[in-house]
């Protein structure tokens, strides 16, 4: 026998084991949810230790799902819906005039102070594809998938400052600690390749999201959870690349000769975790490949980089389109995309509406229809659920912040209405969810809360939001925290 | 150099004759051991925290506990669970299963009626345990936690294995479950799991040589002492309760700007190699600066909470997020020091514990009356000054205050130097711009068209006011008015607009800058609380405004008169002013009377919607506060080292347990509620918990002594067969711990064997070697990562520079919190992700050449098998097995082959021209990624 066949024997003896020594029925594999179905009502703290163990291997959901992965492409710092998916002529017509006092009333705001003036849709919206959904031409491609996507209009939240909106919806909650929604799904699913992470993160825009890698962290849940940040620059994940001068044939040899050793002490020792280290070893081998293998986008065909418009080498959100593709493709279960610049203040022309978010239209319309298209044509859209959308929206008003009247055109922090769109993975095509008042401010039927929305990503996941749980500090937690309703309606 | 390997040959022939001997211990059969007969069924009485409260816990309490009280029953509480409930009749009538309407309810045929409701009905055996129970009376028992420790009996037993007491509560559970500890490790091991454990850093040939050539019956005794001595002994045990204080060099949230607290660090690192008895490591970090005329040592320590984040996002309401801290105060406090889930109460009664929701509130009102207040200054703040001339502008004033007798000392002069408090700080003060107020965040703005005010501020007669402000002209007068904006003028003092002149790199000439600038003018005394507020005067058209960061009112230096007072009060004003280095810390600090704030309960734990007043408390079930105990932080800093306190000498001696151990005897340290863990040893535990207050005072050093000399500490790691089956996890301790070495640890062992680390202890937090755009922080263009020069790149893991939005990669690998809330305890992955770190990461490259140019300079003459043998001990301290060696020597052999067909690798590895070197680092590369090294056996 060689030492992977040992190692693999071994493995399945400790398994066998371990299986009996548990009272608990486990499903297929799956401690999180086996737990759930044949234990009562959470998963005890040493079941959750010991599946730390087993925690990638692909896991059941609770029931027939229609997405099998999702990519998540969050707008960090909050489109304006008013210029891009809530179309609001009676706003035109109380443009440059003075907000009414009742907006105001018990309204905290980030920047705005005393009475601002109401600023109106600074772009054009046509009726696209054949549902006739409005959206802007800010947004030529996406217009022509219009009947792809479901656009949720009435989307709100708690939180009115970026990194605790940023938090409610990737964690569930505004504050540090919580496990993010990737965190929840890859501890849920476990993932579909033993040569990638299952749950991986990509950034343009130039800053990582404003409340940092905690919107990717795994929280309470142990760390094998927590996203795994691929960058464009440098190794595409920290320290994938062998030290110069060092070839893959003498990292084989390295790693051979450190399992040799480990099996020895095993041997010695008997203590199962050095089996544990000698996979994993195994495994960091294989991602040297498969990692840079997936991030290297320079032998995609000319069509599809013309399709997406990236250039191989550059951080963008195209590339990053591209990317998530691939990631997909090879089956990882969640794959996170953030691209900062959003935050349209109208301090300066580039945060400006006319300028900044134009411009960040321009950079994402092409890459993002560009994947649904690709996604389509590649019979992978059915199973992958696409989201797209920002933490909040923004305000009709025009921002004044200092009091001040700035030169530039701006929008504030808004909680109650922005938008969502979500594309594949069982949802409808060509459908608009929810209406806004007149001016865009409160959603006035159909609203679609933060908790709503992940209740709803979880159920087209094929899990019940609100018995997936996981015991921390003395009690269950969930995503969802004590909220979230599915939003029947969107689902196919 | 042979010397060396011929000690080394000694070494391994030792090593291996230890190494292959076999543990003669027979399997023993464990038929049925596991199945739980509960007492009770068997006649005996049955006891409510082990028969009754595991089933509440289980079936009943999420409708009938501190969240819901369905039907208006609840289990939470004894009278709660006895008391009528909404249908009039009684659940739990003590001795009569008739009349109790719970034995009713859970036997019910109907589905309708029957609890649990839409669940499974209860077990048999469990319908019985209840049954009997109420029979018996019904006997309610508080959780165990909250019984304060009894004396323990040391169980009556000897075997030649026992080397102290511990060993006997160890060895008698073991008789029990008829296993057989396992025999002392070889000293090698030994000695390696000692030093990593007490020091953190792994033992040096030298130390090694000197245990294995001590034959006395006091060798291993002797090491220990000595490493409790070692100074790196403070350095491990404060990067432990790093994680405890949350401690991070930067604030958190949005832009995540650095902070100043390590002096913090320093004084953990101190505090343990001083072996400050834990219950005033305690006192001085909740409460120093209560203490009588506190030391700067003793202020700084109060920064253990002052690692709450702050939020200096813009917009955010300063209020808000100082709640958030003084709630994560609570959490923290109640986590690490009395293993409680107290954050389960911010919002209702506890879902298990005995825990009311006001208690929360009870608890957040000792830490109400601390000055700070989320403000980006992280006011307040220690200075201390390290340039001469400012250390002796301040001498001279606190040297004036002393020899001209005032209404103030020197102590009041230095304070308000070093300290300045009470702040008045912007989101105090209302802007009026048109009659609209505005709220100030970061600063307030008295302008032509603006003024400001603040309400309500507890003057004491006070004749001076400071402030810190720029303006953008130096025309007009500030003005101090009570009451109004047109009230009485009780101060004021012209504009002044102070500037600076820079290069400016960008534009390539000199610029000139508004700056900040302290002032402080005569006012009025006034005495009471009163309105103030600050008018701009004399509009002359040039749009005078001033940008003001906080306001103080304070007393008068003396000797206005005297000779001499000009240059005093000059020092005053530049010592305010001075932009020389020095260093600032956040600590705490109580505010004063009429200064000081109300706790309220926090309806459904908003800090919106405010419930009824409270004063500081603690929960019924724990110790009273007692009349001596003042009811700020100080009291609870006594009431927790209370010796009456039920938890907190439990919980501490179990996280010193778990640090050795792996596991602690209660294995959630950070919930000794009913819902977390019960002891695997709880007479061990109380044992060990009274020993540590009474015998040894608290001395932390002492504990750790006591639990290293036991033999269960020094017994050999090896799995066996039969405890592979009844005890995989090893709670019952029949083995030595085997575990990862800490993130940190990690690091420094690295470090140490490759002979690059640095013995240079404190000071600012470093930066070695990390990838490029790790920091990509929004909003914190100045912030940049810049790699420490000499020996700043190879300092011990604690000294790293810990910004929570970007930890340093590795060692959140090697799962290392983010440090944004406190983590009482980090769970070890294995992952990947560790093994590219250890592999790859250029810092490991270099230790492993470090190691290898270590090897070849002691060595130069020796051949392959003795080089590897070197390098490995130097690695492990020990001698290495023959079949390794041949592993490696393989591996040795293919490598030179390797770079013999591409010797154009070897300077690209290694830098250097020297196939030696590079085939050297690829075997030192090797051996720092075993399992044995990553792992303390």
């Amino acid at each position: 026998m060689n030492l992977q066949q040992e190692l693999q024997y071994r493995t399945l003896q400790r398994e066998t084991r371990r299986h009996f020594l548990k009272q608990c029925a486990q499903g297929l594999g799956s401690i999180a949810l086996g737990s759930l179905i044949g234990c009562g009502a959470s998963s005890t703290q040493e079941e959750q230790a010991s599946a730390v163990m087993e925690s990638l291997a692909a896991k059941m959901p609770h029931f027939a799902p229609t997405a099998k992965r999702i990519i998540y492409l969050h707008m960090a710092g909050a489109p304006s819906q008013l210029e891009l998916f809530d179309y609001k002529p009676e706003l035109g017509k109380l443009d440059g005039k003075d907000c009414p006092p009742s907006l105001l009333e018990g309204k905290k705001f980030a920047f705005i102070q005393g009475v601002p003036k109401m600023l109106g849709p600074q772009a054009e919206f046509k009726p696209r594809g054949e549902s006739g959904m409005m959206i802007s031409d800010w947004l030529p491609h996406f217009s022509t998938i219009a009947d792809d996507v479901s656009l949720i209009r009435t989307m709100h939240t708690d939180e009115f400052n970026h990194a605790p909106a940023q938090l409610l919806l990737q964690t569930g909650g505004p504050r540090l600690g919580r496990p993010s929604m990737g965190s929840w799904v890859t501890y849920g699913l476990g993932s579909d390749n033993e040569n990638l992470p299952g749950f991986m993160v990509l950034v343009s825009g130039g800053n990582t999201p404003d409340a940092g890698k905690s919107v990717w962290g795994s929280g309470f849940l142990p760390s094998v959870y927590q996203g795994v940040q691929c960058r464009s620059e440098g190794d595409p994940v920290l320290f994938v690349s062998n030290p110069e001068g060092m070839s893959r044939d003498l990292r084989r040899n390295t790693i051979d000769a450190i399992n040799k050793i480990n099996d020895k002490e095993y041997q010695e020792m008997g203590d199962p975790e050095i089996l544990t280290r000698i996979s994993q070893y195994e495994m960091s081998f294989r991602m040297q490949t498969s990692v840079p293998e997936v991030m290297d986008i320079k032998d995609e065909p000319a069509y599809i980089h013309d399709m997406y418009g990236t250039e191989p080498g550059k951080t963008s959100f195209a590339n990053n389109c591209l990317l998530a593709r691939r990631l997909v493709e090879q089956g990882v279960r969640f794959v996170q995309l953030f691209d900062w610049g959003w935050d349209t203040h109208g301090v300066s022309e580039g945060d400006s509406i006319e300028g900044g978010l134009k411009n960040k239209c321009s950079q994402v319309d092409r890459p993002m229809t560009a994947l649904i298209k690709d996604l389509k044509q590649r019979g992978l859209l059915d199973e992958t659920l696409v989201v797209w959308g920002g933490e909040f929206g923004r305000t009709p008003m025009q921002e004044n912040r200092g009091g001040k009247v700035w030169p530039f055109k701006g929008r504030d922090h808004h909680t109650e209405a922005f938008p969502i769109w979500m594309a594949g993975g069982g949802v409808k095509g060509g459908y608009t969810h929810g209406e806004t008042d007149e001016i865009g401010y409160y959603g006035i039927k159909d609203k679609v809360h933060v908790h709503d929305l992940q209740a709803t990503i979880m159920h087209l996941l094929g899990m019940d939001h609100e018995k997936f749980t996981y015991f921390a500090q003395g009690r269950d937690f969930r995503l969802t925290d004590v909220a979230g309703k599915v939003v029947h309606k969107i689902i196919a | 150099m042979n010397s060396i390997y011929a000690k080394w040959k000694y070494l391994l022939a030792a090593f291996l004759s230890i190494w292959f001997v076999v543990w003669g211990i027979n399997a023993i059969s464990l038929e049925n051991k596991h199945r739980y007969v509960p007492a009770a069924i068997l006649g005996q009485e049955v006891d409510f925290n082990r028969d009754i409260r595991p089933i509440i816990n289980k079936k009943c309490i999420a409708c009938h506990g501190g969240v819901k009280k369905s039907g208006g029953f609840s289990l939470l509480f004894e009278e709660e669970a006895l008391a009528v409930n909404e249908s009039g009749e009684r659940a739990i009538v003590p001795g009569s299963i008739r009349k109790s309407e719970l034995i009713k309810r859970i036997n019910h045929r109907d589905p309708e009626y029957r609890m649990p409701l839409e669940g499974e009905p209860l077990e048999n055996e469990e319908i019985a345990l209840l049954t009997k129970w109420i029979n018996q009376g019904a006997r309610w028992k508080d959780h165990w936690a909250y019984i304060p420790p009894e004396p323990q009996q040391i169980p009556n037993i000897s075997d030649p294995w026992i080397q102290n007491d511990i060993d006997k509560f160890i060895l008698s559970k073991l008789n029990k479950e008829k296993l057989l500890p396992n025999p002392k490790s070889d000293r090698y091991t030994l000695l390696r799991r000692v030093s990593l454990d007490l020091t953190g850093l792994p033992p040096t040939l030298e130390e090694m040589e000197a245990f294995i050539g001590d034959e006395s019956d006091s060798a291993f005794e002797k090491v220990v002492d000595r490493l409790l001595a070692s100074p790196a002994f403070g350095e491990r045990w404060a990067a432990m309760w790093m994680d405890m204080a949350r401690y991070a060099d930067s604030k958190g949230y949005e832009a995540d700007r650095p902070r100043s607290i390590w002096k913090y660090r320093d004084w953990l690192i101190k505090a343990f190699n001083d072996n400050v008895p834990f219950d005033q490591f305690i006192t001085l970090q909740l409460a120093g600066d209560l203490l009588p005329n506190p030391t700067d040592e003793q202020l700084i320590a109060t920064a253990f909470h002052r690692n709450t984040m702050n939020n200096d996002e813009g917009g955010t309401d300063n209020e808000e997020y100082r709640t958030v801290a003084l709630i994560d105060r609570v959490n923290t406090t109640w986590s690490v020091l009395q293993g409680t889930t107290m954050e389960c109460v911010q919002c209702h009664s506890h879902p298990y514990d005995p825990i009311r929701h006001e208690n929360f509130y009870q608890s957040m009102a000792f830490f109400n009356q601390s000055a700070d207040a989320d403000i980006p200054s992280e006011s307040p703040t220690l200075v201390q000054f390290k340039e001469e001339e400012d250390l002796q502008k301040l001498s001279r004033v606190k040297n004036w205050a002393a020899t001209h007798p005032g209404k103030k000392d020197s102590v009041y002069f230095e304070k308000l130097i070093r300290i300045t408090e009470p702040k008045l700080h912007p989101h105090y003060f209302e802007q009026m711009e048109k009659d609209i107020p505005i709220r100030g965040t970061a600063t307030f703005k008295v302008t032509d068209s603006v003024y400001s005010f603040t309400k309500e501020v507890p003057l004491m007669s006070e004749d001076r006011i400071m402030l810190r402000y720029r303006a953008d002209t130096s025309v007009g007068t500030l003005q101090i008015r009570l009451d109004n904006k047109e009230g009485e003028l009780i101060g004021s003092i012209p504009v002044n607009r102070k500037t600076k002149t820079e290069y400016n790199k960008e534009v390539k000439k000199d610029k000139i800058y508004t700056i900040n600038e302290t002032v402080s003018f005569p006012v009025k005394p006034i005495s009471g609380k009163r309105d103030i507020y600050l008018v701009l005067e004399g509009n002359t058209g040039l749009k005078t405004e001033c940008t003001i960061e906080w306001v103080l009112f304070h007393h008068a230096l003396p000797g206005e008169e005297e000779s001499g007072f000009e240059e005093i009060a000059r020092d005053f004003h530049e010592i305010f002013n001075s932009t020389n280095e020095k260093v600032t810390t956040p600590i705490m600090l109580e505010l004063k009377d009429g200064y000081r704030r109300k706790t309220n309960v926090f309806e459904k734990g908003s800090w919106m919607s405010h419930g009824e007043q409270v004063e500081p408390g603690v929960p019924a079930k724990w110790n009273a506060l007692t009349p001596t105990m003042e009811k700020n932080r100080l009291g609870l800093a006594q009431w927790l080292t209370d010796p009456d306190n039920p938890l907190t000498a439990r919980v501490t001696v179990n996280r010193f347990w778990e640090q050795l151990f792996g596991l602690g005897i209660v294995e959630t340290i950070e919930d000794f509620g009913s819902q977390g863990f019960a002891p695997t040893h709880p007479e061990l535990l109380d044992w060990l918990a009274l020993q540590f207050v009474h015998e040894h005072q608290w001395d932390i050093k002492k504990l750790l002594k006591q639990l290293v000399m036991s033999a269960t500490y020094q017994q050999s790691s090896h799995m066996r067969e039969d405890l592979e089956q009844v005890d995989p996890r090893n709670q019952l301790l029949a083995r030595g711990p085997r575990l990862r070495l800490t993130a940190e640890q990690v690091r420094d062992q690295a470090l140490a064997v490759s002979g690059l680390l640095s013995p240079k202890m404190f000071g600012p937090s470093v930066m070695p070697e990390q990838p490029e755009g790790i920091w990509q922080v929004v909003y914190s263009g100045g912030n940049k990562w810049e790699t420490s020069s000499g020996e700043d790149k190879y300092r011990r893991a604690l000294y790293t520079f810990w910004r929570r939005t970007s930890p340093y990669p590795s060692f959140i690998s090697f799962d290392a919190p983010s440090r944004e809330v406190c983590l009482p305890r980090r769970i070890d992955t294995n992952t990947p992700l560790q093994a590219l770190v250890s592999l790859n990461d250029p810092v490991y490259l270099e230790t492993a050449q470090g190691l290898a140019r270590r090897t070849l300079e002691s060595s130069p003459e020796a051949n392959p098998e003795k080089l590897i043998a070197i390098m490995y001990g130097f690695a492990m301290a020990r001698g290495l097995d023959h079949e390794k060696l041949q592993d490696l020597i393989e591996l040795y052999r293919q490598t030179q082959v390797y770079f013999d067909n591409d010797p154009g690798a070897i300077c690209q590895f290694t830098g250097e021209e020297d196939k030696e070197l590079a085939v050297m680092t690829v075997m030192a590369n090797v051996i720092m990624n075993l399992d044995e090294f990553v792992m303390k056996s």
